[in-house]
């Protein structure tokens, strides 16, 4: 394929997410969003599995934290918009920046029970500190900004179009940061720990800052997440979704974002169109993560990459082209 | 003061007798066994079914932990053993497990809250040094003594455990020694079953049973492992009796942070002393 009709894909492409709140259906659009949010989560999972190797269950910790910030923040007016969200990410930098420390000196299965714990610790606040956080009760009626309530002819299309932005800006940042030295030392620490610390490497420092930007990933969907639903209510942090997220990246694989966002896709597809035959859809769920587990360990995307087109477009995105290991 | 220690010190038997199965499976076959919350409810809503239909608690304590016990020998068989070798994807396989067999209590059972009726013997109460105490805290606190009694036989005492000991420390060695090491790893995971499905018939009496309690009991049983020490007996003791004392004097007097507080502890354990507190840490 020549740069041109590259060129023309991508503008293509662009133009179809552009132009998707204004020719879909609500229910498509609504799709999407979610899709997009959760996605995010998924891409913060997908950046410390795949770079890393390392597990976590912690993750919709984050986006519990960025939201309930701003929920606390904007229902009782200490802050309003701009600087809510920016308040809570910095909530989020700081209590990754804390779990970070915690979790830094583990490795595989104890690092799985480790953020197990801490995003239960998370949830058990939340539920429990009830004159704070409102409980089992929930946070309601967060409004949106003004700027998310653009509007483009009759349809709402600010907010869409703003997650939109972070979303693309968040995907080529992480493609960019797996090319980088950055990526490639991680991927260093993933095959051999003592290796990269004998190599003079500061493991620690890597594996900490690694963690932080993506408990940053999860913490941005926490704000889109809460913007939109209106509501932060423990059920939507607890286990079950931070068993979601693992689910649906895993199932799509992990050794690319891409992968994580494919599996996002589905399982969220897969989740709205049965709920409407069936409320326990999670056994089909987790019936087909089993066998994805035990028949294909890399993922959905790990079957599609290994058609040799879809591999060399694999290399172009994540080695910056360089074949070799 | 004295009910809350009383009910700290049941709590704590009930999670010892959860989370000492865990730590034996886990320090042997290296699986985090994330279905074993799921295994505990399944254990306790077996029950429940046993007693509505044969009437007898303790035929149902005894069903409960064997059909239990049958669950985790097809999870082991089938499943873990199609991935032995790769922890990460075993512990990934227990997850999937845990969620389907909790979504199929779901269907089988219903969301609402149930609980199991004491058994006549066990109501009431009982006059110890001027102390009312509840039978059915003896109860647990017995059985958790004997249970613990007969594990610690088991693996002090016996061929057996010498096998399962020298498993912990190097199963490859113990295999090359001509054990065969995946009949020790099923039985073990199938022991651990058995008093998830005990413990859950119990537990179905002392507490709630509701879709979620899986998981709280998974992570309580985890906070009790780690602060243990992975693969200690003794750690499995005394972690259980922190971790229930600080549940119940933490809903007494800061019913909002107890939780909380029941986490603290293993997160200072994780700074100063990330092995446990009598782990000897595990390769």
């Amino acid at each position: 394929m020549n740069q041109m009709t590259k060129n023309l894909i991508y503008t293509l492409g662009v133009i179809v997410l552009l132009a998707i709140p204004l020719i879909a259906s609500d229910f498509l659009t609504t799709m999407i969003i979610r899709i997009m949010y959760y996605s995010l989560l998924a891409i913060g999972f997908a950046f410390l599995a795949g770079q890393l190797g390392l597990i976590s269950l912690a993750i919709p910790a984050f986006m519990a934290v960025s939201g309930y910030t701003i929920g606390i923040l904007e229902t009782r007016g200490l802050l309003s918009f701009p600087f809510s969200v920016l308040a809570a990410m910095l909530m989020v930098l700081v209590i990754g920046a804390v779990f970070g420390i915690f979790v830094n000196r583990s490795q595989g299965i104890y690092f799985l029970m480790l953020t197990l714990i801490l995003g239960q610790i998370v949830w058990a606040i939340v539920l429990q500190w009830a004159s704070f956080t409102k409980g089992s009760s929930g946070i309601i009626g967060i409004e949106k900004p003004d700027i998310m309530k653009w509007r483009l002819g009759e349809t709402e299309v600010g907010f869409y179009y703003i997650l939109l932005v972070c979303f693309i800006l968040i995907v080529l940042a992480v493609l960019a940061l797996t090319r980088s030295s950055f990526g490639l030392k991680l991927k260093g620490i993933r095959e051999s720990e003592t290796r990269m610390k004998m190599l003079g490497y500061p493991v620690a420092r890597l594996k900490w800052t690694a963690f932080m930007i993506s408990a940053f990933i999860s913490g941005t969907a926490g704000v889109f997440f809460v913007y939109y639903t209106g509501v932060m209510h423990p059920s939507s942090i607890n286990l079950d979704s931070a068993a979601m997220v693992l689910i649906a990246s895993i199932f799509g694989g992990v050794q690319s974002i891409i992968g994580a966002i494919l599996g996002m896709s589905i399982i969220k597809t897969f989740e709205i169109s049965l709920s409407g035959l069936t409320q326990r859809y999670l056994i089909i769920i987790g019936t087909m993560f089993l066998l994805v587990i035990i028949y294909a360990p890399k993922g959905l995307m790990g079957l599609i990459y290994k058609n040799k087109y879809m591999q060399s477009l694999y290399q172009h995105w994540y080695r910056g082209g360089k074949k070799d290991e | 003061m004295l009910l809350t220690l009383i009910n700290g010190m049941t709590l704590a038997a009930l999670l010892f007798i959860i989370a000492v199965g865990f730590n034996l499976s886990f320090s042997l076959l290296r699986v985090a066994n994330l279905a074993h919350g799921a295994f505990y409810l399944f254990g306790g809503y077996i029950g429940l079914s046993m007693l509505n239909h044969l009437g007898s608690w303790w035929l149902a304590l005894v069903i409960g932990g064997l059909c239990t016990a049958f669950l985790a020998f097809i999870t082991e068989f089938f499943l873990l053993r199609k991935v032995r070798g790769d922890n990460l994807r075993e512990t990934l396989v227990t997850l999937s497990v845990a969620i389907i067999v909790a979504d199929l209590m779901i269907v089988v059972w219903g969301g609402n809250p149930k609980s199991i009726p004491y058994p006549e013997v066990l109501n009431g109460f009982v006059q110890l040094f001027n102390v009312t105490i509840p039978k059915y805290s003896v109860f647990i606190l017995a059985t958790s003594i004997l249970i613990g009694l007969l594990i610690w036989l088991l693996l002090n005492k016996t061929k057996m455990g010498m096998v399962i000991r020298a498993g912990v420390d190097h199963f490859e060695m113990v295999s090359v020694l001509g054990t065969n090491i995946q009949r020790v790893f099923t039985g073990m995971f199938v022991l651990a079953g058995f008093l998830a499905g005990l413990a859950g018939v119990i537990g179905g009496s002392y507490l709630m049973m509701s879709p979620g309690e899986d998981w709280r009991i998974l992570t309580y049983a985890l906070l009790i492992i780690i602060l243990g020490g992975m693969g200690s007996f003794g750690g499995s003791v005394v972690a259980a009796f922190i971790i229930g004392l600080i549940y119940s004097f933490g809903s007494v007097h800061v019913p909002e942070f107890q939780l909380f507080l029941m986490f603290t502890p293993v997160a200072l354990v994780l700074i100063f002393r990330p092995k446990g507190l009598f782990g000897r840490g595990l390769a």
